[in-house]
Parts: C-alpha cells; sequence; structure tokens
C-alpha cells in the first residue's frame, strides 16, 4: 500500500507532443493535480481529449514532453525503459478495456505473470495467485482458459492479477467497455469493494454512469484539465 | 525471468503452431541430416575399403609396368614407353631379395570361357605362378587341388576355376576332370576356389588361374608380367620393397637420378586414393549443409518475425505487466533456439534412419554387413550448429520485440 506522507501521485504541468512529420500535437498542454492514497477517481473526457495519453503517463507506459510526474516519491517522468518496466510491475495494476489476457494460458498462470517477471519463485505464485483469484470469487476457475471464461469472470481474472503484486494504484482503461450493463455493475461492485479496503483506484472512462461510481472526477478536453471534483451526492 | 519460464513459453508457442513449427525447421532438418548421414556413411565407407584393402594383404605388394592409378592422358603416355616386365625379372628379384618371403608372377586377362553351348563371359584369366595363390589373400580351395610347380615348369593345360565358372558350367557336375575352352584352347579343371561374393557389386569369383607358362602358350610371351611379392613379416615390408626396387632399378642400367621406369603398388595407394575422394566429399557436404543451414536460419528468422507481430498484442500486455527488455529479448531468442534446436533433433533422427537405410542397401548390394555409424561428436556438433543458426536467425526479431513501445503495442489489434 501506499506511503503514509504526502499524495500518492504529484503531477506538474504534463505535456505530452507528438510529432507527426513537421507538424507538432499536442496531447496534453500542461495538466497538474495529485491524488491521494486511498481515492477512487475517474478520469474523463472524448476521444481526441488526451485522457489516453494521460492514462499512459500515470500507468508508465510512457513518459511526459515536459513536466514532472512522482510517484509515491519516485521522479518518474526522468527514468529509463527498464526502471519504467520495475515501476509499472510493482506499483500499477492495468486493468483493460479488451481484459489482455494470454489466451493460451490458465486464469492461474494469468495471474501469475507479473510475479514471474518480478522474479518471484514458483512456489509463492502459485500461492499468491491462488489467493487473488479467490479474492474476486473465481477460486473454482484457476485452471480455465480465457476462452473457457464469461466476460465478467474474464475481467475479474485481470483484476485479480492486477492486484497481485499489492500495487499503489489499480488503473481501469474501460473496465466495463466490452461487458454488458449487468456484468459491468457487477465489477463496479468489485472496484468499490476494492476501494472500501483501500486500494487507490484511477478510472478512465467516457461514460458518465460509469464514473459516477468513483469519488473524484476529472474531466480533460483538448488537453486540459477542464474540471477536477468530487462527486455530489 | 528465469529461463524455464522462457522455454515454457517456447515450448508452449511452438506446440500451438505444430505443422508450422515442423515446416519452419525443414532447411535445419535436411542440413543436419545431411551431414550427419554423410559423415556417418563415409565412415562406413573407409572402414569397408581399410578392410578390403588389408584384405589385400598387409605384407603384399606387386611391382608392375602400370602404375595402379593414372591422372593424366601425358602421364598414360609416358608410361606406355616404360619397359615390360619379364619372367628373367621376376626370378632376379627372387634370388637378390632376403626380405621376401614369395615372389611370383601373374598375367591377367579378361576372356569368354566356353563349356559345351554355355558360354561364360568375362572371365578373369590369371597365368600365374605355383606360389602367387599364396600371396596376399589367401583363398581355400574347396574341391580338388591348387597349382603345382610341375604343371607350371610343362605348361599343363589346367585351371583351378571360381566358383561363378563352377556355378555356371557344372551347376550338378562334379567339376573336377571335366575340360573347357577360353578362346579354343582346351582346359581341364583341376580345382574350385571358394566363394566370395562381391565388392561394389563386382563378383569376386568369376575367374581361374592357369600356369603362366599355358597362359603364354595361349595368348604369347609379349605381355608384362607384373612381379608379386609377400614379404617375411610387416617389419621387413618396407626392406622388402627397396630390395626390389633396387634389383629392378640395376636391371634397367638407371642412373641414381632418374625415376623408377616401373611401379611398386601397395594396398595403401588403393587407400590413399580413395581417402583423397572422401575428403572431396566433406567438403562438398560442408558446403552443401552450409547452404542449406542458412536458407533454414533465414526461413527460422521469418517465422520468428511472423510470430512477433503476431504477438505484439501480447508483447504490450507483457510489457504493461511489468517485463523489461531483456525478458522480451531471452523469451524469443530461446524461441528461436528451441525451434531450430527442434529441427536439429528431427534431422537426427532423419539421419539415423537414413543411414541405416543406406547401409541395409549399400550392404546388399555388396553382400557384406556394412556399418553407418552416426558419431557421438557428429551428434553434438548437430546441436551446436542449430543453437548457433537459432541464435543469429532470432536476434534481430527479438530484438524488435523488444524495442516495441508498449503503448503501440497495446493499442494493436
Amino acid at each position: 500500500m501506499a506511503a503514509a506522507s504526502g499524495p500518492l501521485i504529484r503531477a506538474e504541468d504534463l505535456w505530452r507532443t507528438y510529432t507527426m512529420g513537421a507538424e507538432e500535437i499536442h496531447a496534453l498542454r500542461g495538466v497538474s493535480f495529485t491524488i491521494d492514497p486511498g481515492e477512487y477517481v475517474a478520469i474523463m473526457g472524448p476521444s481526441g481529449s488526451g485522457k489516453s495519453t494521460l492514462m499512459n503517463l500515470i500507468g508508465c507506459l510512457d513518459s511526459p514532453s515536459k513536466g514532472n510526474y512522482v510517484l509515491r516519491g519516485k521522479m518518474v517522468s526522468q527514468m529509463g525503459d527498464d526502471e519504467l518496466a520495475e515501476i509499472r510491475n510493482r506499483e500499477i495494476g492495468f486493468v483493460f478495456q479488451t481484459f489482455n489476457l494470454l489466451p493460451r494460458a490458465s486464469a492461474l498462470h494469468n495471474v501469475e505473470l507479473p510475479m514471474v517477471y518480478a522474479g518471484i519463485p514458483k512456489e509463492e505464485r502459485l500461492a499468491r495467485a491462488r489467493r487473488s483469484l479467490e479474492m474476486v470469487d473465481l477460486g473454482d476457475r484457476v485452471t480455465h482458459k480465457p476462452n473457457e471464461l464469461s466476460g465478467g469472470q474474464r475481467q475479474r481474472v485481470a483484476v485479480a492479477r492486477a492486484l497481485v503484486m499489492g500495487p499503489s494504484i489499480l488503473l481501469a482503461d474501460e473496465p466495463t467497455g466490452n461487458l454488458d450493463t449487468a456484468t459491468g455493475e457487477e465489477i463496479m461492485r468489485l472496484f468499490e469493494k476494492l476501494n472500501a479496503d483501500g486500494h487507490t483506484i484511477i478510472l478512465v472512462t467516457h461514460e458518465k454512469d460509469i464514473a459516477d461510481h468513483a469519488h473524484r472526477t476529472i474531466h480533460i478536453r483538448d488537453g486540459k484539465i477542464e474540471s477536477d471534483e468530487p462527486r455530489v451526492r | 525471468m528465469p529461463f524455464a519460464e522462457a522455454i515454457r513459453i517456447a515450448v508452449a508457442s511452438l506446440r500451438s503452431n505444430k505443422l508450422r513449427s515442423v515446416l519452419t525447421v525443414l532447411g535445419i532438418l535436411i542440413g543436419v541430416s545431411s551431414v550427419i548421414a554423410v559423415v556417418a556413411i563415409t565412415e562406413g565407407l573407409d572402414a569397408y575399403i581399410a578392410e578390403r584393402v588389408l584384405e589385400l594383404g598387409s605384407q603384399s605388394f606387386t611391382v608392375q609396368k602400370f602404375p595402379d592409378v593414372i591422372t593424366s592422358r601425358e602421364q598414360w603416355l609416358e608410361m606406355q614407353k616404360r619397359k615390360d616386365l619379364n619372367l628373367r625379372d621376376l626370378q632376379a628379384v627372387r634370388d637378390a631379395c632376403d626380405a621376401c618371403a614369395e615372389v611370383g608372377g601373374m598375367l591377367t586377362t579378361r576372356r569368354d570361357a566356353k563349356y559345351g553351348r554355355i558360354t561364360q563371359e568375362n572371365v578373369v584369366v590369371m597365368g600365374v605362378t605355383e606360389n602367387a595363390t599364396r600371396i596376399g589373400t589367401m583363398r581355400e580351395i574347396t574341391t580338388g587341388r591348387s597349382l603345382i610347380d610341375d604343371d607350371v615348369d610343362r605348361g599343363s593345360a589346367v585351371a583351378v576355376i571360381g566358383s561363378d565358372v563352377a556355378d555356371a558350367f557344372f551347376p550338378n557336375m562334379e567339376p573336377l576332370g571335366k575340360e573347357f575352352q577360353i578362346d579354343g584352347h582346351p582346359v581341364r579343371v583341376i580345382g574350385v576356389v571358394e566363394k566370395k561374393g562381391t565388392v561394389f557389386g563386382n563378383s569376386q569369383d568369376n575367374f581361374m588361374w592357369v600356369p603362366i607358362s599355358y597362359f603364354q602358350k595361349m595368348y604369347g610371351n609379349r605381355r608384362s608380367v607384373d612381379i608379386m611379392i609377400q614379404a617375411r613379416s610387416m617389419d621387413t615390408f618396407e626392406k622388402a620393397q627397396d630390395q626390389a626396387r633396387v634389383v629392378m632399378r640395376n636391371r634397367r642400367h638407371l642412373g641414381f637420378n632418374k625415376p623408377d621406369d616401373f611401379s611398386v603398388e601397395t594396398g595403401e595407394s588403393v587407400l590413399e586414393l580413395w581417402q583423397n575422394a572422401t575428403r572431396g566429399i566433406y567438403v562438398v557436404t560442408v558446403v552443401v549443409t552450409g547452404i542449406s543451414l542458412i536458407v533454414g536460419g533465414v526461413v527460422v528468422m521469418n517465422i520468428m518475425l511472423v510470430s512477433v507481430t503476431e504477438r505484439i498484442r501480447e508483447i504490450g500486455v507483457r510489457k504493461a505487466l511489468g517485463a523489461r527488455r531483456r525478458d522480451i529479448l531471452r523469451q524469443f531468442l530461446v524461441e528461436s533456439v528451441i525451434l531450430s534446436l527442434f529441427g536439429g533433433l528431427l534431422g537426427l533422427a532423419g539421419a539415423a534412419v537414413f543411414s541405416w537405410g543406406l547401409a541395409t542397401v549399400l550392404g546388399n548390394i555388396m553382400s557384406t554387413t556394412f556399418t553407418a555409424p552416426v558419431r557421438l561428436w557428429a551428434v553434438l556438433l548437430a546441436m551446436f550448429v542449430s543453437t548457433l543458426v537459432g541464435l543469429v536467425a532470432g536476434i534481430y526479431p527479438a530484438g524488435r520485440a523488444a524495442a516495441l513501445d508498449p503503448v503501440v503495442a497495446l493499442r494493436n489489434e
């Protein structure tokens, strides 16, 4: 879990610029915010607003062109490829719209995968993967392959995989986008439970219904923060 | 990521593409199996030849007009100018060579032999001195007797025949005492020689021995005699050759700076010729194998590029979950090496089957047992080479996979 003192994430004037031939495209134009441990934040915005770019930066998949990104006191914005890989491994748990499970691997092995890259020994990996799957109520499905599971079950496997390393942030990108409404609600209830247990969750979505589950919503438009406000109950 | 994990992933990936994997490694399979099979077979042939040549007699040699091996027309023309050897040369060598146990003479020709209406073609007719049959390989007489001094002294019209001739003329009869004809000359059978079978498809039993004196009666005495010599022991083998050479040079009045105008041949010169030939085979094999391994490597590289392209998204997921560049690099390198090692192993199996099959076929042709052993060093070399091919072929695709930007990879459909 996150360190006790100070914010979990501090983003200061983040810019992300892509060069397309001679043209420069600014996907982010100076974004600043902080997120404290235990928060449940939704990042919203229409397509092309820069929310995906911001998500990539928060998830340490990409580095800003300008500005600082501090995660748990570490200056991530100046790290190299391999350091970023380690940060992703230990600090970030990804949940994707399309689940992104390895199709030929069992649920158990999918959940094991982050621990493989962390160099955790086999027995411990298996025990922890099992525990993680039990936490999302899939203890009886460990040997099933993704194509033997329903969409909701697959996304729960993905959540189990995201949580198994005990990350600082659970970063979910349209986690209900490929699920029907009922199953989507089921996943959102799981997120709420996880947040109640103390997990920091960042939810990237363009659906207001989904964003309303979060306790704080950051709206992005044209690469800038349009609004940043707590949920009105 | 530990190696075990990389290997597990690689094997799973290859198993999910069985047909593709097999097709991919065909080049390596052919390369590896051809090199091992050729090595095994030449080695088998080497052993076979050496055994046969040694059987010719490790302590015997011949002094003859022409060398066993003539390599050019110029040499052939030069050899034509040499003087014939005759029975007086033979006698001189016999008198002067104390390292020689036996000195015999032989004249050879190929003729059709006739018995009644039966013709046996291309019989090797050997006019020999009485002792010539004891020089080199011994051959047992199964019926009757061998030639004796008396036959040679008188020039008797008698013959000891090989089993092919006996079988052709006298399938259900006692051959001894029967008379048949060579070129209109009558000969009487006094003995039959044990069967030996074939060497490289040539029967070793289609021959007859007649006294050298009778041979000269039939075909004249203007042919060059081959002087056959058996040394007393392995130790005096060289000495016997030197003595025979000195006698011949003295008789020809050759100055010290003149080369021999006759040839001294041992079984070893044939062996040498054979070994030169197999060296050629080796070189060709290495070149062919090299080409097929290069082609095999290119195919593996191509398939690895396909494999990387197919799994861009998987690579993105792995990177998102914390895989570093070197983890991805290792995963694909291991996959490439395992793929080509798999080809190498198939090649080994192929080579074993191929050389076993060829050994059986060759063994049948030569009617002897013939082994083509697959050597451990060939196996290790094959494994090493296919690992190397896998590494080289895998570097570029694996490097591309490792360098993928996770954001781009995850967006890939």
